[in-house]
Order: structure tokens, then C-alpha cells, then sequence
């Protein structure tokens, strides 16, 4: 245990960067989601076929190599894109926080889209019909209605995309991000002590996973609260 | 320091497609790629502060250009990608002048020696080398060596005994601990390093070395450099100037003899 001291600060300061790139990985993850899947039910055509290209795409590549090209891909792909516009522009870069972030909602957000979808379709055709006999525009259905029911079908497949959004994050450490991986890895490399370092993040990504899991089963109990006898 | 990171991190996506580069009327500043894990070249102490030898070469270096380092830690594997993605400026990193990497990235002239060499269990059944020094191929057949993906010792295992049965790691770390599982008959690393991380220690008291020094030019290259990309003939320049400054200085041996008990560069380099 003794390995371990000094490394408490660095620790602390990696969970913080996981906590960082969860949350805005979190809201990113979504918005794609839901653009997906308003995409996959939308009536154009084209739209239907943007939206199964992407999860096509990001559902059968590996995590790791969509990380990797969006960080080495992204900087040479912007400054070129930049360099048209203004040739002083020497480069663009996308830090490896941004990267990472964006990269991992893309590929969870491409679950949350069928997820999404799914749990829309769901969506009591009867209460739809309900609404509408009472006079409810289009986006007032849509938000008194089909958000509120989806939601609640969506529920347990999106807190399995949070786990898996949390995990990912450990990702990033290969693009240089500081996060508690990473400093695991420093860690070692200055102690020689794989163990106990890599011990240590795996505790910090239970700790993060148990706050979803309870979190998760707390807003289920909550979209469920007007129901009677389920279960 | 770290707080001035963070902020970064939470200014937002508008801000986050930073413009960089552009000549400033500041001193300069140079980005350094290292790996930030490889003691007791670059690596990080618990108070969060980079040391090591390459570091102490890229001070000096700086110091004598006149300019500001920024460091940035990025995995092995994916060290000149990212110096050619323009994710920094320059590679000190313990990297070796190779020809096959030449093609890709310029470097300055030496400041250090690049060798390899095997570490393996004590009482190995099977001689590796003969009285010359040479390896004797057939008796590394099926042997199970443990490399670094993308080093010099990848390469010159490859071409020299191509019957050995190469497994490749992300990083130095893992090496030890597979040696110590089991997984690998032998590791080939730099001596230096295998020496204080691994040799001298508890862990590795029932190891030793089963090679000697391997250095040969072609694969080894002429020892390690500081790699940039290509075309920057000036800054080039400049970095061999400051390379040889420090070496004749005494500037290099002083950092080596921080951690090991001898200078780790060749004094020739300094001369012309």
C-alpha cells in the first residue's frame, strides 16, 4: 500500500476527468440517440438511410479504432479543411479530451438510437390516439406523451449504455488523457507496482458504475410511479 | 498545473478546435512527445512532476534554443502518428535513428546509445549466444521472446531470427510481468532500464542477462535521437547545436550519472 502513496491526487484528478467525459459524453450520447432514431421513424428516405448507415458504422467497429481515427483522423482532416479557407492556418487540433468524448457517444449513442426507436414503437397506440381526440398538436403529443411513455420503456437498455459509457472511458487513456488509467500506467511505470494501481482504478469504476446502477433503478421506481400493478 | 489543464478541458466545444502553431511574437513554444511511463528515461513521480533523462535532455536542449516546453504524454505505438497528426512539435522519447523511421520523420544528431539486450531466467538450458557474440539461430527456435510493439527490437528480431516466437506488448511494463508469469522465455529491452526497473530488484533477483550488448547500426540505428518532422532543416539545426553543446558541456553525462553509474552517449559525438 505504501506504493500507493502520492498517487492519491493523481487519482482523484483522473476520476474527475472520467466524471467529465462521462457527463458530456452522457448528453451527446442522447442527442445522437435521439436524432437517430427520430431518423429511423422519420417518413424520408434519405434520412432513414443516414441514420442506419451510422449505426451500421459505429455499431460494428471496434471502440478502440473509432477513438483512434477521430484523433489522428480529426487534425489532419480539419487543418486540410481549414488550409482551404485560410492558408496561415498551420493546424487545427482536436484535443484528446474532445476526441475521446465525441468518439464514445458516437458509438453508444448508435445503441441508444435502436434503443431509442425500439422504445418509441412502444409507445401505446391508444394513448397517441387519446391526445389527439383531445385536441393535442403534433409536438405537444411529443413531449406530454410519447417522451414520457418512451422514456420509461427505454430505461433499462439506456442504463446499460450508461455502464457502457462509463467503462469506455477507460479508452481514452490510449489517446494520451489523463484519466485514472492513465495514471495508473505512469504509476507503474515509476513503482513498478501493476497491482495494486491497477486495483485501485478498478474500484474508482465501480464506485462510478454503482452510482448509475442505483441511479438508474431510482428514475425506473420514478417512471413507474403512476403505474398501477406492474409487477 | 493540473488545474490549468482541467480548465482547459471545460471551456466547451466551441473552444475546443483550438488554432495553434501560428507564429507568435513570444518565445517559442515546442511541444515534446514522450511517453510519460518509461522510467528512468521519461516517466512521472508521484508530486505529478515528468523526470527522467530525456526529460533533462530536453530542458537542456530548450534552454540553449530559447524556447518554452509544453509536454504531452502519448502511448508508444502511436508516437509518430501523432507527430505527424501535429499533436506536438518534437519526439524525445528515447527513440533510435532508424532508417525505416527516417522515411517518415527527420531526427537531430544523437543523445544517447541505443542498444538492446535479453533478459531472461538464471539457468536457461539453451546457450542463445556463442563466444563471439553471435545468436545461434537454432537454439531460439519456438523460444518465446517478449518485444516493445514497434521498437527496434521488433525489427531486428524479425529480420535476425525470424524462428523465435514473437509475442509484442503495448508498452515495457508488461514485459517484466510476463517474464515473471511465465508467458515469455526472454525479453529484449534496453539494459539500462531492465537493469534498474527490473534486475535489481526483489522480483527480479532469479533473472539475468542472456545476451550481450546488441547495438548493430542498421537496426539500432546510431543512437537516439530527437525526432521532428520532416523539412524543418532549421529547427534541425538548431537541436544539433544544442545537442552537441550539452554534450560537450558535460551536460549529458551529468544526467545520466543521476541514474545510472555511467554516461550513456559517446563523447565522439560532441567533436565535430
Amino acid at each position: 500500500m505504501e506504493a500507493l502513496v502520492g498517487w492519491w491526487d493523481d487519482y482523484f484528478w483522473g476520476s474527475v476527468v472520467v466524471a467529465q467525459v462521462f457527463i458530456c459524453s452522457l448528453v451527446l450520447m442522447v442527442i445522437f440517440g435521439l436524432i437517430g432514431a427520430a431518423a429511423k421513424l422519420s417518413n424520408s428516405v434519405i434520412a432513414q438511410k443516414l441514420a442506419n448507415g451510422y449505426t451500421i458504422v459505429f455499431r460494428g467497429t471496434p471502440e478502440i479504432l473509432v477513438i483512434l481515427l477521430l484523433y489522428f483522423g480529426s487534425a489532419i482532416a480539419l487543418t486540410s479543411i481549414a488550409q482551404i479557407f485560410n492558408p496561415e492556418v498551420k493546424f487545427l487540433d482536436v484535443p484528446p479530451f474532445w476526441a475521446g468524448t465525441i468518439a464514445i457517444a458516437l458509438i453508444v449513442g448508435s445503441y441508444a438510437t435502436e434503443t431509442f426507436r425500439g422504445a418509441f414503437l412502444g409507445v401505446n397506440p391508444g394513448s397517441i390516439e387519446a391526445a389527439r381526440a383531445l385536441g393535442m398538436s403534433n409536438l405537444q403529443t411529443f413531449i406530454y406523451v410519447r417522451i414520457p411513455e418512451m422514456w420509461r420503456l427505454a430505461l433499462p437498455a439506456f442504463g446499460n449504455h450508461m455502464l457502457s459509457l462509463i467503462k469506455d472511458t477507460a479508452l481514452i487513456s490510449i489517446i494520451g488523457l489523463n484519466e485514472t488509467l492513465f495514471v495508473a500506467k505512469q504509476a507503474i511505470g515509476t513503482t513498478g507496482e501493476p497491482f495494486i494501481m491497477y486495483i485501485v482504478v478498478g474500484m474508482i469504476y465501480l464506485a462510478f458504475s454503482t452510482v448509475i446502477t442505483l441511479t438508474v433503478m431510482g428514475l425506473e421506481r420514478y417512471g413507474q410511479r403512476h403505474m398501477v400493478n406492474v409487477r | 498545473m493540473k488545474f490549468i489543464t482541467l480548465r482547459k478541458m471545460t471551456i466547451g466545444l466551441a473552444a475546443a478546435f483550438t488554432f495553434g502553431g501560428a507564429a507568435g511574437a513570444s518565445a517559442e513554444t515546442l511541444r515534446v512527445g514522450m511517453e510519460c511511463t518509461y522510467a528512468p528515461f521519461n516517466f512521472r513521480t508521484s508530486d505529478g512532476e515528468l523526470v527522467g533523462y530525456d526529460v533533462d535532455v530536453a530542458k537542456g536542449v530548450a534552454e540553449i534554443i530559447g524556447a518554452d516546453l509544453e509536454y504531452v504524454c502519448q502511448q508508444w505505438d502511436g508516437m509518430i502518428p501523432a507527430l505527424l497528426a501535429n499533436k506536438f512539435d518534437l519526439i524525445v522519447a528515447s527513440m533510435s535513428i532508424t532508417n525505416s523511421r527516417m522515411e517518415k520523420i527527420d531526427f537531430s544528431s544523437p543523445y544517447r546509445d541505443s542498444v538492446g539486450r535479453l533478459v531472461g531466467r538464471k539457468g536457461m538450458d539453451k546457450e542463445l549466444f556463442d563466444s563471439a557474440g553471435s545468436p545461434i539461430a537454432a537454439n531460439f527456435a519456438g523460444l518465446r521472446i517478449g518485444l516493445e510493439r514497434a521498437s527496434t527490437y521488433e525489427s531486428w528480431f524479425n529480420a535476425t531470427l525470424p524462428d523465435a516466437d514473437i509475442v509484442l506488448y503495448d508498452g515495457s511494463e508488461p514485459l517484466y510481468l510476463d517474464l515473471v508469469n511465465g508467458r515469455v522465455d526472454a525479453i529484449m529491452t534496453n539494459p539500462m532500464k531492465a537493469h534498474l526497473r527490473f534486475l535489481a530488484k526483489e522480483e527480479g533477483s532469479d533473472y539475468q542477462f542472456v545476451s550481450p550488448a546488441i547495438s548493430e547500426v542498421e537496426y539500432f540505428g546510431i543512437g537516439v535521437g530527437i525526432g521532428l518532422r520532416q523539412g524543418q532543416l532549421e529547427l534541425k539545426a538548431r537541436l544539433d547545436g544544442a545537442i552537441k553543446k550539452l554534450i560537450n558541456d558535460g551536460k549529458l553525462t551529468e544526467y545520466a550519472l543521476k541514474y545510472f553509474p555511467f554516461p550513456i552517449h559517446n563523447e565522439e559525438w560532441g567533436d565535430s
